[in-house]
């Protein structure tokens, strides 16, 4: 059976009000008193309380647990031997500490005499009286050098120059003679060549006017 | 006792700028946890607490305290997820199943797997109810339950009449009841009839 006042809009917010404590006196009056008489509107309300139950299910993501430490369990006999080595170690140490310290001393007993060495040193050299320098002589000097170098130089190069073109007339004139050589023969060959034909020419003649001379 | 959010405001307006890192502090976790309520995405609720406090400082010299600060401040959130709402629609639909997959696992705190599957079935379907519900009830229904808002407050926030958050709540608690009913996951308890 639905409540004769459905849709009243006034009425459900008075339910609203009710629903979310924000109702006053009189509104918590006026729900009550249409509740009692509507079967209805109660099953709704009852309904309407439910689901706002249902709605606090929904959680917003929370954040993530951290890790809770569980300890260490550490035996009895491992802790008593830490203990000793930690014994040990702390007697190791002292005694390196106070080695330590008497190498350091040392060293720096050192350090202070190289030091006043070094100071000495310094002091011997600062008292020396330096040489005075003329910018003038010194320059002229260093011009005379640097002719003296250049002039080296030029000779040297002047020199070579000289021993490459004698070289080269030395071999153009062997290059001249080889092939004078050559030509000469040559030429002999020829006038070989050419006094051989005129012997078998002369050889020739001969056998004719012979045979001439026997007809 | 600490200053009031009018009173942090007041200061921030005066010059005071670290007044309002003491208003983030305040508010930041609840701000974030209503958007993530709406958008149903973690790293979306974080944006949009962030831009929620960036535009409410941009804003603070031209807030007129006629309502509350927080009221003010859930009005730009609640904005600001109506937009990205409306953005995501006309982008793409997301379905409500996909959007559980994703979601983060509820934080359970009661003993029993069995009580502990079954507060998060309905849970589950408490936020897939809840997202079947118009975006106008849906409002009403997660400032009022989640943020624990007062009418008032939300008909600031929402910037309607009181009436109208109270009409809206009933009818989404009203539509909840029915989805979770046909779920068969409502438990519904008898109420006892108010005295007079």
């Amino acid at each position: 059976m639905d409540c004769e006042r459905v849709g009243d809009v006034a009425l459900q917010g008075d339910k609203m009000d009710v629903l979310y404590g924000e109702a006053d006196s009189a509104v918590r009056a006026r729900v009550a008193e249409h509740l009692a008489g509507c079967a209805a509107c109660r099953e709704e309300m009852a309904a309407l309380s439910g689901v706002r139950r249902d709605l606090a299910t929904w959680r917003l993501p929370g954040a993530r647990p951290s890790f809770a430490p569980r300890g260490i369990v550490v035996p009895r006999w491992v802790a008593a031997a830490a203990l000793l080595l930690l014994g040990f170690g702390a007697t190791l140490g002292a005694t390196g500490y106070a080695s330590l310290r008497r190498a350091l001393a040392r060293q720096e007993a050192r350090a202070a005499e190289l030091e006043r060495r070094q100071g000495e040193a310094v002091q011997a050299l600062e008292a020396r009286p330096r040489p005075v320098l003329d910018p003038a002589e010194l320059l002229a000097s260093l011009d005379s050098r640097i002719e003296e170098r250049l002039r080296a130089a030029e000779k040297t190069q002047a020199d070579r120059l000289d021993l490459r073109l004698a070289d080269w007339e030395e071999r153009t004139e062997a290059q001249r003679r080889v092939d004078m050589a050559r030509v000469a023969a040559s030429l002999s060959y020829l006038d070989g060549r050419h006094g051989q034909q005129l012997a078998r020419t002369n050889e020739l003649m001969g056998y004719v006017l012979e045979a001439s001379q026997k007809r | 006792m600490g200053r009031s959010d009018e009173e942090l405001v007041e200061a921030c307006q005066a010059g005071e700028a670290s007044a309002f890192d003491v208003l983030v502090a305040r508010w930041e976790d609840r701000i974030r946890g209503a958007a993530y309520r709406f958008l149903g995405s973690e790293e979306e609720a974080r944006d949009v607490a962030q831009e929620a406090f960036l535009k409410a400082y941009q804003a603070l010299s031209g807030f007129k305290r006629e309502a509350r600060f927080s009221s003010w401040l859930y009005q730009i959130a609640t904005n600001l997820c109506r937009d990205r709402l409306r953005r995501r629609k006309t982008r793409a639909t997301v379905s409500l199943e996909a959007l559980e997959g994703t979601g983060p696992v509820m934080v359970e705190t009661r003993p029993g797997a069995h009580e502990r599957l079954l507060e998060r079935d309905l849970a589950r379907a408490v936020r897939r109810a809840l997202h079947t519900l118009p975006e106008e009830q849906r409002e009403v229904v997660i400032l009022k339950e989640y943020q624990e808002l007062t009418f008032l407050e939300i008909a600031q926030a929402l910037d309607v009449p009181v009436s109208t958050v109270k009409t809206r709540l009933y009818r989404g608690l009203d539509q909840l009841r029915l989805r979770l009913e046909r779920d068969g996951l409502r438990r519904a308890a008898p109420l006892p009839v108010p005295a007079p």
